[in-house]
């Protein structure tokens, strides 16, 4: 065997590469970090099977084994690991000068996450075999929409053209979900239609963070310089206000039907940060503010839901075995975890086979986290959605122009924001409101709505420079409308 | 932050809408710009700051995370909400209690979820070990050694801090007692349909050998769960209050058994000697003793006669007229002193709660609050504002058979877990009066009992076996209410090892219920100690 017909294999597969215009491109930075992190979520399944043997031989009177060197659930942390190197080696074979750093930190949070799926009773929730294989499977449907949206989205015109059109199926989305909504714990976030079911809510906010970077990147330059005069104060021009007004009324209406308060603070703080990205302009920050403030007293007020939360939020322990139980019962999860953890596995102690928090896996995982793996794991994890958060903030400030930045910035911003609504929820900064940590909740709608945002930004992150899309066709009202505020 | 600024200004500016407008983001503001709005910045920027904003958000995370799980991590963990505390109280074996003859009186058994649940031995136990179940908490003994008997909670603060490290963290103890089964059950029996309680007690270290209230209650009905629910509420309707343990928190008149107190007052300060005598006192008997325009009456003066008591014939015919004028020479001071010493007006230095034995309601202007001279009189022999514990009773007999000094009443004797065993030491409380006091007493008693006079008024008590010495008690509870039934006292008279109280609720006069009862328990006591 000589090494000529190997060598000229290889030139073959070269050859068909290149017709095909396939140039893989070499990614080392982000096969580094998927190294460790597969390195990371093996270690996390060895401690939780290592923990489970010992637990095992304490309760059946026994010494525990010597050698406890053993994975909790060797086939989906496999499958799961596997995934992850799956899309690496598509977005290899893709070519593109693309974001790596996105890819490993989402695959860390979502191992995290799945491995305290794997820990809890797997009858929690999930049709699909337990928690954890339902937890699985969406995880791979998410790292496919990552790959796909990664690999194939290479212009954002379907995006920036249709704006309105985007709106209007957040609005459809929005009545669907008052039409076929169910309650669930007095929350109507989920639809079900026939066997399909999820909460419109998380998809909402991918859309209108769309939206929003349409509307703003067109009307950026009125929204910066114009003012209205109202007496002696010196306003935002008022045309461009009504769709903050809407935005404001759209979350109000959030709450009151659905009575998602996660979503509708989630909502009204990206869409304030983001107008402050595109204007620059703190009075609209503080205007924004103003009216949050005084919807939220006016719902305090009128929404039962909300005087409820806020209340238990004011002093949970008033009523630690009734209303403030899971509050309580959370904060003793933080405080038995301390400084290092109990381990995986080593707490969440069940009282008749439940763990001591009923929405867990959902509303507290950080709780959850804070337990077993400690301060450090919290702040470990909260450190990988800054770093989610730069790379989004990054990528927008390398954009090439606004409609790019605003979107970038709105899609990281979304998991920023929520990831500290729900962290601060459950530390009891803030109320306590039932939205998803984002990859690490189990819950299909939030993995699937998280995943196209990362598959978004990897696509925006390119860093090849393309033709921008051709001006948009304008129309006989567009113009009036430019000449006007001309 | 610069990139954007870069690329933007290599963006051909007519492609883009408005991208005239906007192009160069660090722009400074334009003449025409209102005034407010300060200086422009360009997304770059604005994304900078919004990124400092979310920094600062998570650095609140960080600090908020770091509050629960550094600073409140002890409160909150060992607190009894938290679910670890709860579900080792759930899942851990409680240690098993015994009593001092290594007869079981509770241990566990497990339910279909193999979640452990208490069993306990008799019902007579009721009022003392209480029960133990996860919905309804814990009462009596199960209570008041929760914490070593489910083992969550280590005295050693070292091994506490590292207790979460080890295989298994809880060690529950097993707790032998001071109880004998055999005695609980025999005084459960006496006692039968009555509402009551017996106390009987080692006066020489404490030791309480039994102590029942009747009605009995089922608390492995409580403990298990199946049941669990049905009984207690079926308990907390009961019309008979089961739930309450008698022996140690039910309040009742003593009657003529506290004469004993009064006695201890008198004597120790020189208020009468063993000979005095009222001169008065035989005539006083058919009409009553005015003092203060009320007249203190006696019902007995056919067996005395025109006799003037001297201290151990009163004590023997139980001569109201005497004790009441004795109460009135000793005066409030003396008697709230005595009293004290003996446990009176605070709760007993006990394993399980007491109620608060009083000689009166307080709030009068004579010393101990007392209103006037004819509630002392009163008090003097058990009537007036006097509420006492059955325990109480009990350490008033044990104090007069242990030579006048009170031994502090304890229920175990031994807790013994992985780490080793804790003895629990006879402790001595107060020393009440001198011994030469508490002998003559204790004659008196043995004349209450076994005396010519005394043995009607304590029919049953005398034992032919073996010398008992003890005071009967019929607490006059007002018109139309049978009067409650007392007993108090101790045996051998000669070397006295075990002293007694019964009360028996609206049974009548001492003879009738609770000196039998008395008699009962002694012979019991006697047939235990032979083997």
């Amino acid at each position: 065997m000589t090494a000529g017909p190997v060598v000229g294999g290889l030139r073959a597969v070269g050859r068909e590469a290149r017709r095909l215009r396939i140039t893989p491109r070499f990614r080392g930075r982000e096969l580094t970090l998927l190294l460790f992190v597969a390195f990371a979520l093996v270690a996390g399944d060895i401690s939780l099977g290592a923990t489970r043997l010992v637990q095992a031989a304490q309760e059946a009177g026994e010494q525990p084994p010597a050698d406890l060197v053993v994975l909790a659930a060797p086939t989906i942390l496999t499958i799961y690991i596997a995934g992850l190197f799956l899309v690496h080696a598509a977005l290899v074979l893709a070519g593109r000068r693309t974001d790596q750093i996105l890819l490993p930190t989402m695959g860390l949070l979502g191992g995290i996450g799945l491995l305290l799926m794997i820990r809890l009773p797997q009858d929690l929730a999930g049709r699909l075999g337990g928690l954890a294989q339902t937890q699985l499977l969406w995880l791979v449907i998410g790292l496919i929409i990552v790959t796909g949206l990664a690999v194939a989205v290479r212009n954002d015109v379907w995006l920036r053209r249709y704006k309105y059109t985007w709106a209007a199926v957040g609005v459809g989305l929005l009545l669907l979900t008052f039409v076929f909504g169910r309650d669930i714990n007095g929350a109507r976030l989920t639809v079900t239609i026939g066997p399909f079911s999820g909460q419109p809510s998380e998809l909402l906010k991918v859309i209108l963070v769309v939206f929003l970077a349409g509307y703003l990147s067109e009307n950026r330059p009125l929204l910066q310089e114009e003012s209205t005069r109202v007496g002696p104060f010196r306003l935002p021009p008022l045309p461009y206000l009504a769709p903050m007004v809407a935005m404001w009324a759209i979350a109000l209406g959030v709450v009151i039907v659905q009575s998602d308060l996660g979503a509708a603070l989630l909502f009204f703080a990206v869409f304030l940060l983001l107008l402050y990205v595109s204007t620059a302009r703190v009075s609209f920050v503080v205007l924004g503010l103003a009216a949050f403030v005084a919807g939220a007293g006016l719902l305090y007020f009128v929404v039962d839901r909300v005087r409820t939360r806020i209340d238990i939020w004011v002093d949970p322990f008033a009523d630690p075995s009734g209303a403030g139980y899971q509050v309580v019962q959370a904060l003793h999860a933080f405080a038995r975890g301390g400084l290092i953890g109990t381990g995986l596995g080593g707490g969440l102690p069940s009282i008749a086979g439940r763990p001591p928090i009923p929405a867990l896996h959902t509303d507290f995982p950080l709780a959850a986290l804070g337990e077993e793996l400690g301060l450090v794991g919290i702040l470990a994890v909260l450190g990988l959605y800054l770093v989610l958060v730069e790379r989004g903030l990054r990528i927008a400030s390398a954009a090439q122009d606004e409609f790019r930045a605003i979107l970038a910035a709105g899609l990281s911003l979304v998991i920023g924001v929520q990831a500290f609504i729900i962290a601060a929820g459950n530390l009891k900064l803030i109320p306590l409101t039932g939205i998803t940590l984002p990859f690490v909740s189990y819950g299909g709608s939030s993995l699937l709505a998280n995943s196209v945002i990362v598959g978004l930004l990897i696509a925006l992150s390119e860093r090849t420079r393309e033709p921008l899309p051709p001006p948009r066709v304008t129309s006989r009202f567009r113009r009036l409308v430019d000449r006007g505020a001309a | 932050m610069a990139g954007h600024e870069r690329v933007g200004g290599t963006r051909p500016p007519s492609r883009f809408p408005g991208g005239q407008r906007s192009a160069g983001h660090a722009r400074p503001v334009s003449g025409s710009a209102p005034s407010w709005a300060g200086r422009r910045i360009g997304i770059g920027a604005a994304l900078g700051r919004v990124a400092m904003v979310l920094a600062f958000a998570f650095g609140s995370l960080a600090l908020g995370a770091g509050y629960w799980q550094v600073i409140e991590s002890q409160n909150l963990s060992t607190s009894g909400d938290d679910a670890a505390v709860i579900a080792a109280a759930r899942n851990v074996l409680r240690g098993e209690i015994f009593d001092r003859d290594g007869a079981r009186l509770a241990w566990n058994k497990r339910d279909k979820n193999d979640e452990p649940y208490r069993v306990y031995a008799d019902n007579s136990l009721s009022g003392v070990i209480g029960y133990a179940n996860r919905q309804f908490g814990t009462a009596g003994l199960e209570n008041a050694w929760n914490a070593q008997l489910s083992g969550v909670v280590s005295a050693d603060p070292l091994r506490e801090l590292t207790r979460k490290f080890q295989a298994d963290p809880s060690d529950p103890e097993t707790l032998k007692t001071t109880l004998v089964l055999q005695l609980q059950e025999a005084a459960a029996k006496a006692l039968g349909r009555n509402r009551g309680a017996v106390v009987m007690l080692n006066p020489r270290t404490g030791e309480v050998l039994a102590m029942v209230s009747t009605p009995t209650y089922d608390a492995s009905a409580i403990a298990d769960p199946t049941t669990a629910e049905a009984t207690f509420q079926a308990l907390q309707d009961d019309r008979r209050t089961p739930l309450l343990p008698r022996a140690t928190q039910g309040l009742y008149v003593p009657g003529s058994a506290f004469k004993i107190v009064t006695s201890m007052a008198a004597l120790s300060t020189g208020a009468i000697t063993p000979t005095t005598t009222y001169s008065n006192q035989p005539a006083a008997e058919s009409k009553g003793w005015l003092i203060d325009g009320f007249r203190v009456r006696d019902g007995h003066h056919p067996m005395t006669g025109n006799k003037a008591l001297d201290f151990r014939e009163a004590v023997e015919a139980s001569c109201n007229i005497y004790f009441a004028e004795t109460g009135v020479r000793t005066g409030s001071e003396a008697l709230t002193d005595y009293a004290t010493r003996l446990g009176f007006g605070a709760a007993l230095p006990f394993d399980l709660p007491t109620g608060t034995s009083q000689i009166t309601n307080g709030g009068g202007s004579l010393p101990g609050g007392f209103k006037d001279r004819v509630e002392i009189a009163n008090a003097a022999y058990g009537q007036a504002e006097v509420l006492v514990t059955p325990l109480q009773m009990a350490l008033v007999a044990a104090t007069i058979a242990n030579d006048g000094t009170l031994m502090k009443p304890h229920l175990v004797l031994e807790a013994t877990g992985k780490t080793g065993t804790t003895t629990v030491n006879p402790q001595v409380e107060q020393e009440v009066v001198s011994s030469g006091i508490a002998h003559e007493i204790g004659a008196a008693m043995r004349l209450a009992v076994n005396g010519d006079v005394g043995r009607f008024f304590t029919f049953g008590a005398a034992l032919r076996t073996m010398v008992v010495a003890g005071k009967s008690g019929t607490a006059e509870l007002g018109p139309g209410q049978e009067p409650h039934s007392w007993f108090i006292g101790f045996a051998p008279y000669d070397d006295p090892q075990v002293a007694i109280a019964v009360l028996v609720e609206h049974s009548g006069g001492g003879d009738v219920k609770a000196s039998p009862i008395a008699g009962d328990l002694l012979r019991a006591w006697r047939n235990w100690k032979n083997g």
